[in-house]
């Protein structure tokens, strides 16, 4: 069989990269021309300089590194339960995890106004704590599908039932072992899942804006109906945050408990 | 007249040449065998026969039609492959319809046709099925008829029993070779397992590193070896250190006793060293008048497989093992026992390359 | 490795099991209890409370009267340019990736050819929302890089010839965005399993490509092919970020319009809201529903 060049394939290929590059080339280009007749980085200047740009990214870092931290403490050892001691209920368990991507944030965000709201059983709403305290909930369970397939996995790739067997017939007590055994060894994968959330939580919008919190997301929303070239350079750099989270987050999933973060450098030499 | 040849067809990758100059002529009906071990090039030598591979020179007739440059879906071949590689999305009657339907025939025919191939390998009742639910010996035997249904003129077959169970495969290649002999099919067969190539081929290729080492008859390959790889291969050997004697070139010295052979050696070195072959079943414990070398040794390990029991002994400083079988009448000597093994003179010969 | 709770249990003695039973059961349940805890409270509950509540009037009586007013000519016309929408756009997708993937990951590429449309897929699919407006306006805009590039290089007038990126159409090109890298993504393990030998054994029988395609690889693919299709739809259905940065809060598709009517932009009915939230959760569990059916479907064929 003759080996034709793949010219449809090559094109193809051609006419995807540059659908998915020109925007991003468009708009890095855009976000240069804030200072009229030459290109510059006035308009990232200008993000940098805004209090509001500081104060709401602030805000959304805090609640996104929140609800990964509480999104860990429920989801971890769930996981570990389901897989060592009730393993009949992993499929409701794994049918809930996923239930948040059929609910779409804007439902969601709708049922803890009305069940939380101020004239409910649980005025949640009616404190700036207890809506802070909403917003962060909202993100967990936003979070919830992929941080539970993160954290899943990891556990399936190291033996923790045999794990947790050695470390009790060594004495530790259930808790211990949790906290020095299995932890740290999914610790990586739960880092991965960590920023999937929070390249999700970061920059999310309904949420926020429904909720009436001074997140990102609302801020970045307002900016593009008032500025016109701040909005590209934000846009730019959520897509080099979001490169960036996903990037770690690959490197995390696919590190091996113990693996050395950098590459060894110095032999060292035994005595 | 050959059915299939191949002239001098050479293969290579890059800068690794897989086939090095095979030629092969298989007459019509016949039924061969390629064996050897991986990477020895049987099947890229099939794979171009198919068309898949083309080869990098060399030509490939079939039925006096050069097909060397020919589109596999132009050859009329049949082949069977490893993996089955059934057409998941269609049942039984569909996948042996498919070469059928491509062929453009009629529904009352391709449906007479595939009710034929049904009964001829005994599947008439999966008619309905889908792959997932068959298991691999039947989905192998559908792929077999996939490959019959159209009347190709050649059949391929590329280790098509190595994914299936012992048992299995030994029920599978008599049922192929069966049905190759009803319909007289041209076969090329390609295996690793010797057993099964000489229990069913007409003649078997040996291929060592892209070469065809020997063709043959199985019983001619398996007793007369050509090189010391395709006797190494087929079958078990005890291969023996000899030395000729400097006057009569057909007189040997091996194991300590002197033996003479049937034709001059020819593969002696300066020194007139040279190694000897001998098949363990050529060996007896027990004396006749054929057998007129005797071995004595020590007897080092006694291993009993069922039917046969095989016996390895130390003759001066070589091993030699051979079988014999498990009779009531005859107990098998024990280990560190001194023994004798007896074998006719004209059962050991020499190995070439 | 599972552990059987029921086993350890029937090894007890006769008059035991009963008490010791129960008490290892709740003991293990216990263990699940936050996460069904926050569960319930966080994600079931609200939802449940939306949907009870979608058929309930003001006064609480349970009423159909919600669900009759998803008819309404407003209502109704949201739904339909929300399905419509999502369907172009999980068209577009579907077609758009299934080429893609074809072409990088069986047209004869180089593997550095996949890999980085792999990594860049998996980006581009979580790159949605604002920044991805953004971004387009930059591209598309009336004095977007491409649209001002046309009209100087090539004398081509986008927005003239009717053109407009804050409109259905353009719409559908920005969701392409997010919606193309994830059809990618999902489609590329289905392309790996179409094993070479059932190509081959077609060829040998006689096929040519394209009966190859159409009795073969397009039928095993089209489990996954139409589960990605919903799945996209679905996607679709459920952005709202991306349209409000977009389009503002005019353009009414169904996620904007529940939008709306929890702002208080418009005649404030929680009911009717309830009924909107309702329809989203039924498309949405229905498409995704379909999605994983298909998807087994999918897997139990390529064994």
């Amino acid at each position: 069989m003759k080996k034709t060049f793949p010219v449809g394939a090559v094109l193809t290929a051609l006419f995807a990269a540059s659908f998915f590059i020109v925007p991003l080339i468009a708009t890095f280009y855009f976000s240069l021309k804030m200072t009229r007749g030459e290109l510059g980085f006035a308009a990232y200047a200008s993000v940098f300089n805004s209090a509001a740009f500081l104060n709401t990214i602030v805000y959304s870092t805090v609640a996104s590194l929140i609800a990964i931290l509480i999104g860990a403490v429920i989801i971890v050892p769930t996981a570990y339960w389901v897989r060592l001691k009730v393993p009949k209920l992993r499929p409701v368990v794994e049918f809930i995890s996923l239930l948040p991507l059929i609910v779409p944030p804007v439902v969601l965000v709708f049922g803890y106004i009305r069940l939380f709201g101020s004239n409910s059983w649980l005025p949640l709403t009616s404190s700036t704590f207890g809506t802070d305290l909403l917003l962060v909930i909202g993100y967990v369970v936003l979070s919830m599908p992929y941080m539970f397939r993160a954290v899943d996995n990891g556990m399936a790739a190291i033996d923790i039932a045999t794990l947790t067997e050695a470390a009790e017939s060594l004495g530790a007590s259930r808790l211990r072992t949790i906290v020095t055994v299995i932890f740290p060894n999914v610790r990586a994968a739960i880092i991965s899942g960590a920023f999937l959330t929070f390249s999700i939580s970061l920059g999310e919008f309904v949420l926020a804006s429904l909720l009436n919190r001074p997140a990102f997301g609302p801020y970045l929303v307002q900016l593009g109906q008032d500025r016109a070239y701040e909005p590209a350079a934000l846009a730019i750099m959520s897509f080099g945050f979001t490169w960036g989270c996903m990037v770690l987050m690959q490197l995390f999933a696919t590190k091996k408990p113990g693996q050395r973060w950098l590459p060894r450098f110095a032999q060292r030499t035994t005595p | 007249m050959s059915f299939l040849s191949i002239t001098n067809a050479v293969k290579t990758f890059g800068t690794n040449t897989v086939v090095k100059g095979f030629d092969l002529s298989v007459q019509k009906g016949e039924f061969v065998s390629f064996l050897g071990p991986s990477g020895c090039g049987k099947t890229t030598v099939l794979r171009m026969i198919a068309g898949f591979e083309r080869p990098t020179s060399g030509r490939i007739t079939i039925d006096g039609r050069n097909v060397t440059d020919l589109a596999p879906n132009k050859r009329r071949i049949g082949m069977v492959f490893q993996a089955y590689a059934l057409f998941p999305n269609l049942n039984v009657f569909g996948n042996i319809a498919f070469g059928l339907k491509i062929a453009g025939l009629g529904k009352a025919e391709t449906a007479a046709r595939v009710k034929e191939m049904l009964a001829l390998i005994g599947l008439s009742h999966l008619e309905e099925r889908y792959p997932y639910e068959l298991s691999g010996g039947q989905q192998q035997r559908v792929a077999l008829a996939r490959a019959l249904a159209p009347k190709p003129q050649v059949l391929l077959l590329d280790e098509p029993l190595s994914a299936l169970d012992a048992k299995i495969r030994v029920s599978l290649r008599e049922e192929i070779r069966a049905i190759q002999r009803q319909l007289g099919i041209t076969t090329v067969f390609v295996t690793h397992d010797q057993e099964e190539a000489m229990s069913i081929s007409d003649r078997i290729v040996v291929m060592n590193g892209g070469r065809a080492d020997q063709i043959g008859m199985p019983s001619e390959i398996y007793n007369h070896p050509k090189t010391r790889f395709v006797a190494s291969f087929v079958g078990t050997l005890n291969v023996l250190k000899a030395q000729v004697d400097r006057r009569n070139a057909q007189t040997v010295t091996v194991g300590g006793k002197t033996v003479q052979l049937g034709q001059a050696v020819e593969t002696a070195d300066a020194q007139g060293n040279l190694s000897l072959a001998l098949r363990p079943e050529a060996l007896s414990l027990l004396p006749s008048e054929s057998r007129n070398v005797t071995f004595d040794g020590t007897v080092r390990s006694v291993s009993f497989m069922g039917s046969v029991i095989r016996i390895r002994m130390d003759v001066g400083d070589e091993a030699i093992s051979f079988d014999m079988f498990n009779s009531p009448n005859l107990a098998p000597p024990l280990i560190g026992q001194t023994a004798s093994a007896h074998f006719a003179s004209s059962d050991i010969f020499e190995l070439s390359a | 490795m599972t552990l059987d709770v029921s086993a350890s249990t029937a090894d007890l003695g006769a008059p035991a099991p009963r008490t010791r039973a129960v008490r290892v059961t709740d003991w293990n349940w216990l263990g699940v209890t936050p996460f069904f805890l926050f569960a319930f409270l966080f994600l079931i509950g609200p939802v449940l409370y939306l949907v009870v509540g979608a058929f309930q009037n003001a006064e609480g009586a349970f009423t159909f009267a919600n669900i009759i007013e998803l008819g309404s000519p407003n209502i109704a016309a949201s739904f339909s340019l929300s399905i419509r929408l999502s369907l172009l756009s999980a068209l577009m997708g579907a077609v758009a990736g299934l080429l893609l993937g074809h072409a990088v990951i069986l047209g004869g590429l180089p593997v550095w050819v996949r890999n980085a449309f792999t990594t860049f897929s998996g980006v581009a699919s979580n790159f949605a929302g604002v920044p991805l407006a953004f971004a387009f306006i930059a591209t598309l805009g009336r004095l977007g890089l491409v649209t001002v590039l046309l009209r100087d290089l090539f004398g081509i007038d986008l927005y003239a010839s009717g053109f407009n990126l804050f409109s259905f159409v353009g719409l559908s090109i920005v969701y392409l965005y997010f919606q193309l890298p994830l059809m990618f993504l999902i489609i590329a393990p289905a392309l790996d399993g179409l094993k070479t030998e059932w190509r081959e054994a077609a060829e040998i029988l006689g096929a040519s490509r394209r009966q190859y395609w159409q009795m073969v690889g397009l039928p095993v693919l089209t489990p996954t092919i139409l589960g990605c299709f919903l799945l996209l739809f679905a996607n679709a259905f459920g952005t709202l970020a991306t349209v409000y940065a977009l389009m503002g809060s005019g353009f009414d598709v169904v996620p904007i319009v529940l939008f709306q009517q929890i702002r208080g932009n418009v005649l404030y009915n929680p009911n009717l809201g309830y009924a909107l939230a309702l329809g989203m959760v039924v498309i949405m569990g229905v498409s995704n529903t379909l999605y994983l059916i298909l998807r087994n479907r999918a897997e139990r064929w390529q064994k």
